[in-house]
């Protein structure tokens, strides 16, 4: 990527502008001029800056514990700026050197009075203790499987003491090996163990924990640079200040992706960055794709594309074209590895693009935030940045070859789960398109709804649906009335409370399967009263009345608990306006109202009857949490 | 060869982005306790910087055993 010189007066300005209080300006002016990969001086630099920024500016608030046999002190440090560039207000606490265990197996340690919503074993390879004797290839499994199961046990104890996401590193594999070459060979070599190693800890991970891949960090670094000796033999710095922005990055991404931060669209330009050329000049015979050095760059775009829809990633387009023209490549270029029906929004116009964007983000019914505009134009670019600040916009090199990595170096979509409705996350968008086409040639709502066929099953969280639950209560933000969230293990514990639920709800149709697409958690206050502490919907089946279905399982679920009230709080953010009266629309009287929150509730003794909706039960269960 | 006025100069910038004092002039003697906040988290910050600055390495030793900004010269002029 093409590096402009970072003249002084970019840091002065940004200085100034922390004095004057405009924080959100610094931030996005230093962000601008800091990369992961960037000399820790600088970085170093931008943390003192950044630490001058109030926590209130800076955005939510996490606390975030690191333990650790190494120094961590200013990882600590650049873990908090990254923090701050992914909006959040870190409070790093760092356990004593090398008292991880300690701290983890005694319940009443400093760790758990810090309460954190994150721990961050920050293990190395020289954490992984392995005794193997040399060419002793019969007991490597056993050797192996021990080093696995001392991290399980603390992972296990971490689970049993508290709620917070729990983050490991795996092994980086050092490049010293007294066997040379043979070491790849040699299955009680420390190299094949560390590997072996890395294969079984992945495996033995539950939900709630999250690998950090330490062995993929320090390769992608340059393992011969990965670590300066100098620093471990002077301070136990265990990974080179060089390479420490890097995995502070990663480490701020996942935790953004745990809260719902990572993206989930990609809005794509057409003409030199799907294919070389210009489709309205040059015609189909004439763009360049799949032929020449830079035909097969566009394909490798083309291919990275549809995988990342492949894994639940929303493509969308948005190309200044003539329609027909620009959808005829789709359909007849025969290298075009990208089909027309892959793109959710297709939007091939003369309007602006952010326009264009604005509307994109409206059809799919998710956030300005969530989406990444990749243009080769830097004029586009910069109009959209200017437009609309939320959308991620990376810089693009002038050579479609490097396109990619400059992409992927931004780590815009990470994830620490992966569910079945993630492959499946483009096709329920497009039957979304086609309902849309079907409501059109109905002029009543109701004979729409009853022509859906719509079927719903209503379950207690169990394993099979847990990690899918998870990415729903952390991700959604529009049809959210309290905007709490909870991890995989929060959530297990709240199952197993007596008098909490925590339910979901499956939709199905005339058009096929729409998924887990609403959780609920309720919660008895004293005898009497059920609250909804947290209700999130998937804004897909929004208008279906699939509100009043839950609702209706709601009350259900109060008078099975022999509660006579039902309590429902909305709390006001940025983003879930749409659902401010929810509670209003479903026959809920307002107690209180406050800047904060308004509060609801429906006595049912005076309830009126189920609501009104045209979803059909498909298949409720009421029971306990047996072992999730 | 590095004049001592012209080091002394660059670590001066170095000192007071460092340290967030833009009144710092270091001097030979100048050692850890005459400035507020160098202790040995900032003593490693400002190591680096050096390193960078002047495009030098320091050895391991070298690092730890640095008294004062004096000695800091000593060993700047010399590789240089």
């Amino acid at each position: 990527m093409k590096k402009e010189s970072r003249p002084a007066d970019e840091i002065a300005l940004v200085r100034q502008l922390i004095a004057e209080g405009s924080y959100e300006q610094a931030l996005a002016l230093l962000r601008s001029q800091v990369a992961p990969a960037e000399d820790f001086s600088v970085q170093a630099k931008a943390a003192r800056l950044v630490s001058k920024i109030p926590a209130s500016a800076l955005g939510k608030p996490v606390r975030v514990a690191l333990l650790a046999s190494s120094t961590l002190d200013q990882f600590s440090d650049l873990l908090k700026l990254w923090l701050a560039f992914e909006g959040f207000a870190a409070e790093i606490w760092i356990a004593s050197f090398d008292t991880m265990h300690a701290q983890v197996l005694d319940k009443d340690s400093e760790l758990y009075r810090f309460q954190p919503d994150v721990i961050w074993l920050f293990n190395t390879h020289r954490d992984v203790r392995i005794e193997v004797a040399l060419g002793d290839t019969s007991g490597v499994g056993a050797a192996v499987a021990a080093a696995v199961a001392g991290r399980t046990s603390l992972w296990n104890a971490l689970k049993a003491n508290c709620s917070a996401a729990i983050l490991d590193n795996n092994a980086d594999i050092p490049v010293s090996d007294v066997l040379g070459n043979f070491a790849g060979q040699a299955a009680w070599s420390r190299r094949n163990l560390l590997r072996r190693f890395n294969l079984e800890l992945a495996a033995a991970a539950p939900s709630g924990v999250t690998i950090v891949d330490f062995e993929h960090l320090s390769s992608e670094y340059g393992k011969r640079g990965w670590v300066d000796r100098r620093y471990w033999y002077h301070s136990k710095h265990a990974i080179n200040f060089q390479a420490q922005g890097a995995v502070a990055f990663v480490g701020a991404r996942t935790i953004g992706a745990m809260k719902g931060l990572a993206k989930k669209c990609v809005v794509l330009d057409l003409d030199n960055t799907l294919w070389g050329g210009v489709i309205g000049d040059d015609g189909i015979e004439g763009i360049r794709l799949g032929v020449g050095a830079d035909g097969e760059a566009y394909v490798d775009i083309q291919l990275w594309a549809r995988s990342l829809k492949e894994r639940g990633i929303i493509l969308a387009v948005c190309s200044k074209n003539e329609h027909d023209i620009a959808k005829d490549a789709f359909e007849r270029h025969p290298d075009m590895q990208l089909k027309f029906d892959d793109i959710a929004v297709f939007r091939a116009n003369w309007e602006n693009k952010a326009d264009n964007i604005r509307y994109i983000a409206e059809t799919l019914n998710i956030g300005l935030d969530s989406l990444v505009f990749v243009d080769d134009n830097p004029v586009e670019r910069n109009l959209v940045r200017q437009n609309l600040r939320m959308v991620a916009v990376p810089e693009l090199p002038e050579d479609p070859a490097e396109y990619l990595s400059a992409i992927e170096a931004e780590l815009y979509f990470e994830t620490v789960s992966f569910s079945h409705e993630d492959t499946e996350r483009s096709g329920f968008y497009r039957d979304n398109a086609a309902r849309a086409a079907q409501m059109a040639t109905f002029t009543d709502q109701g004979e729409y709804l009853t022509y859906l066929d719509q079927a719903a099953e209503a379950g207690d969280l169990d394993r099979v649906n847990l990690a899918r639950m998870a990415q729903l209560v952390n991700k959604s933000n529009q049809f959210n009335l309290t905007t709490i969230r909870y991890t995989e293990s929060e959530l297990i514990h709240l199952a197993a409370e007596t008098g909490s639920r925590v339910r979901y709800y499956r939709l199905t149709d005339r058009y096929g399967d729409n998924g887990l697409i609403s959780v609920v958690v309720l919660k008895k206050i004293g005898q009497d009263v059920l609250e909804v502490d947290l209700w999130v919907m998937s804004c897909r089946v929004l208008a279906r009345t699939m509100e009043e279905f839950i609702f209706n399982d709601i009350v259900e679920v109060a008078r099975t608990l022999g509660c006579g009230v039902v309590l429902g709080r909305f709390r006001p953010t940025a983003k879930n306006k749409l659902v401010a009266r929810l509670y209003e629309r479903l026959g809920l009287t307002k107690v209180s109202e406050s800047a904060e929150e308004t509060v609801w509730q429906l006595a049912l003794d005076s309830d009126l009857g189920a609501r009104k909706t045209y979803v059909a039960a498909a298949h409720v269960k009421h029971g306990e949490l047996a072992d999730a | 060869m590095l004049k001592r006025e012209e080091v002394v100069d660059r670590l001066n910038h170095i000192f007071r982005d460092i340290f967030d004092d833009d009144d710092i002039c270091v001097t030979d003697n100048t050692a850890a306790a005459d400035i507020e906040g160098w202790d040995s988290l900032a003593h490693i910050t400002l190591i680096l910087g050096v390193e960078r600055e002047f495009r030098m390495k320091m050895t391991a030793a070298e690092v730890g055993s640095l008294k004062n900004v004096g000695q800091m010269i000593d060993l700047i002029v010399a590789r240089g």
